[in-house]
């Protein structure tokens, strides 16, 4: 409260007058830097905060005080805020995932044609072919182009799978070197905010920096948020410690032994695995569960129904009455099963038909048609077993993004909660400006006739005065 | 209570969603597909791939029956051919044994039936889209040949086995007979006994041509049955391409039923979401621009 001077009526109330006047202009600012900011994301409006000063008692007298601007509050809901940012991070993770899988669904839809189940078809058709006229080498020929076909099939569905796995892997590198970014900017405020509250002063445009970073933050990588003396300490969900007061800490990413990148914290241990939500988590997931999963069920059907095939041609002879030699061949390593899969014999006369070795038999089409019909080692069939992962590849991607949608209309939920407390009304604002605009003409009218009194009372008792 | 001043993402969120359902239902109207990427019904997709089998499959089949079918039938009618043949033999042999016939006569009925035997041995080496139908399956090779060395004239160069086409899933059906088991048999062997009754007529002697007379019956009866295992084919391709025929049509009406769409729900959907998209837009452009400057005077 400022010192009053004693003096006398008129002067206390000029001064009660100019308070009033320079509180006005402070809240017209406020009003002001509101519609300014109406627009900038992470703002948060801001409220001029009015004290009554204490009356000043003068002998028997006591005339009021006056007013001061306290200062500006931003007008936050902390509890919102970290719910917004935990559904952002799950949303996030559902989107990086439905991306994802949105570029192998392609693949496995039975609309396009250059599928796995339309090359099944093909070949079974061929075969069936080839049954009513064996000694036809261009039905021979046929059964060769539809084995050609799905070992083609069988390397795009592959090459698409370990392409959107690739950019997943992207996707972890891209963003764990985001998220140091934003630690070390998050980390910068922290000092500055701690610093402002040391001096006194109110840090509510850093607030709102940091705010709009931590919710930045949470779209990459799902993290838990804590406040506390010093600032705020983030963390991932599983405890690594990402931001301490104006200590931030960077993850790195190195590549690991099954080729793809794993995270490691600031110590270098290893928390690939432990990450969730958000862009990173999202990309992980998919990277490592989802897609990973498709790629050993589709080699797995590769090399199961290779051997069955194989084992079928072994059974019979070619055109030229020879033993049946492989018809397909997979690469040694399981892994490379689908994408290696390619056909071993070279001359249509080599597909072995025969039962018995001579040419018009097709005795053998039998046992070629049960590679395709019998269930394999898998206890499936090669068509239900590819069935299966066209069902996983459907259902993954429509559950992330019915996950998206569902957390999309909740966060929509929160983010108006949170617009109805933080978020600038310009109607408000507006009603605020007339307002302050009336109490601003009415303190200045009182400082004019202050001053007009004043002028009276130093005119009397000259001539010429009242 | 204060309420959320901004209604732009409101409004953004409720636009897109009725652009996204106006997408849905115009992509549906046109492709005529409810589903078309796996995760628009997982379910259904995954049924697809053994619909998408099961059809190509039974157009398969349904081509597979056709030209089986036409392969029995040519068969049939040349046994049926080969029967008349060996009927007419039968009754020249008959008419060769009576015993009034002069030498010349009998040398007449012995050229006829080697006339028969040249016809019954060119239906045997019988092809049919380039290759032997009664070969067995060495359906390259030319089934009989003239062989003096042979009793009966003839070598068969084919084997003694059968092929079977698949017409349906658990189901093939036999289309050849070999040579071996139909002209020469050991039990009733129709080029040998044939050959026989050329030399008996040749002969003259009455025993001798009764003798070859009745075996060339028995190999007549014996072709007769013979022809069962064509009829029996035939009457099972005729019933299997009524099945396919049905199948087909099941099939494609479960393709229908798992990804297609109902037109008429469809096109009333498009223009429902039509409506929706309209009425969003609408609704955005009336109230984004209000606020409460619009009706406050300058101040002057």
């Amino acid at each position: 409260m400022p010192d009053v001077i004693v003096m006398g009526g008129l002067n206390t109330s000029l001064l009660i007058g100019m308070q009033a006047l320079e509180a006005t202009q402070g809240a017209l600012d406020a009003t002001s830097n509101n519609i300014a900011n109406a627009n900038t994301p992470g703002y948060t409006r801001e409220v001029a905060q009015f004290s009554e000063n204490a009356e000043t008692v003068s002998g028997s007298g006591v005339s009021g005080g006056g007013v001061t601007l306290v200062g500006l509050q931003s007008v936050r809901d902390e509890l919102l805020n970290l719910q917004i940012q935990q559904q952002t991070s799950q949303q996030s993770s559902a989107d990086t995932q439905s991306s994802v899988l949105q570029q192998i669904q392609s693949y496995f839809s039975t609309s396009n044609g250059g599928d796995i189940a339309s090359a099944f078809s093909g070949f079974s058709t061929s075969l069936s072919q080839l049954s009513a006229n064996p000694s036809s080498s261009a039905a021979q020929q046929g059964v060769l182009s539809a084995g050609q076909n799905l070992a083609n099939a069988f390397k795009s569905a592959a090459n698409g799978l370990t392409s959107a796995q690739s950019t997943a892997n992207g996707q972890v590198t891209q963003t764990v070197a985001q998220i140091n970014t934003l630690t070390s900017q998050i980390g910068q405020l922290n000092s500055q905010l701690s610093q402002l509250t040391a001096a006194g002063q109110n840090g509510g445009t850093i607030q709102d920096q940091r705010d709009e970073l931590v919710q930045q933050l949470s779209t990459l990588t799902g993290v838990s948020v804590t406040q506390n003396s010093d600032g705020e300490t983030i963390t991932t969900g599983n405890g690594t410690p990402l931001v301490m007061g104006g200590q931030s800490f960077t993850l790195q990413t190195t590549t690991g032994s099954d080729g793809m990148q794993h995270v490691l914290d600031s110590n270098g241990t290893d928390i690939t695995a432990s990450l969730q939500g958000g862009q990173l988590g999202g990309a992980i997931q998919v990277r490592d569960q989802v897609i990973s999963g498709l790629s050993t069920q589709l080699n797995s059907l590769a090399s199961q129904f290779v051997t069955a095939f194989n084992a079928a041609q072994a059974q019979g002879f070619d055109s030229n009455g020879n033993p049946g030699q492989n018809f397909f061949s997979v690469p040694a390593n399981a892994s490379d099963a689908a994408s290696g899969l390619s056909v071993a014999l070279t001359d249509p006369s080599q597909v072995a038909i025969s039962s018995d070795g001579s040419a018009g038999s097709n005795g053998n089409i039998t046992n070629l048609s049960a590679a395709l019909t019998n269930a394999l080692p898998s206890g499936q069939t090669a068509a239900a077993a590819y069935s299966s992962i066209v069902f996983q590849v459907g259902n993954s991607a429509a559950n992330a993004s019915a996950q998206s949608t569902a957390i999309g209309l909740n966060l929509q939920q929160l983010t108006n909660q949170q617009g109805s407390v933080s978020a600038v009304d310009t109607n408000e604002e507006a009603t605020n400006l007339l307002r302050f605009q009336t109490a601003y003409e009415a303190a200045a009218r009182i400082i004019s006739t202050i001053q007009q009194l004043n002028t009276i009372t130093l005119n009397m008792g000259t001539s010429g005065g009242y | 209570m204060r309420v959320n001043p901004n209604m732009v993402p409101d409004m953004l969120a409720a636009i897109q969603n009725s652009e996204s359902n106006l997408q849905t239902a115009l992509q549906q109207v046109s492709t005529g597909k409810s589903v078309n990427l796996p995760s628009d019904n997982p379910g259904a997709e995954a049924d697809m791939v053994q619909n998408t089998i099961e059809t190509a499959n039974v157009d398969q089949y349904t081509q597979n029956v056709s030209s089986v079918l036409s392969t029995v039938q040519t068969a049939d009618s040349t046994l049926s051919a080969v029967v008349t043949s060996l009927t007419k033999a039968v009754s020249l042999g008959t008419e060769g044994a009576n015993g009034t016939n002069s030498a010349a006569n009998q040398q007449a009925i012995a050229t006829q039936v080697q006339g028969i035997l040249s016809s019954v041995v060119s239906q045997a080496n019988l092809s049919y889209n380039g290759s032997y139908v009664f070969g067995g399956t060495a359906s390259t090779a030319v089934p009989y040949t003239a062989d003096p060395s042979s009793a009966s004239g003839y070598t068969y160069n084919g084997n003694n086995d059968v092929n079977s086409v698949q017409i349906g899933d658990q189901l093939s059906v036999q289309v050849n007979l070999p040579g071996s088991q139909v002209f020469s048999n050991s039990s009733a062997n129709v080029l040998g006994s044939l050959s026989s009754l050329v030399t008996a007529l040749q002969s003259g002697s009455t025993s001798a041509i009764s003798t070859a007379t009745s075996a060339v019956s028995s190999a007549l009866s014996y072709v007769s049955q013979q022809r069962v295992v064509y009829g029996n084919a035939e009457s099972q391709l005729n019933a299997q391409e009524t099945y396919l025929q049905q199948e087909t049509v099941n099939l494609s009406s479960q393709a229908t039923s798992l990804v297609g769409v109902d037109m008429a729900k469809a096109a009333t959907t498009l223009s429902q979401a039509e409506t929706d998209n309209n009425a969003a837009l609408a609704a955005a452009a009336k109230v984004v621009p209000n606020t409460l400057l619009n009706y406050l005077s300058t101040p002057n």
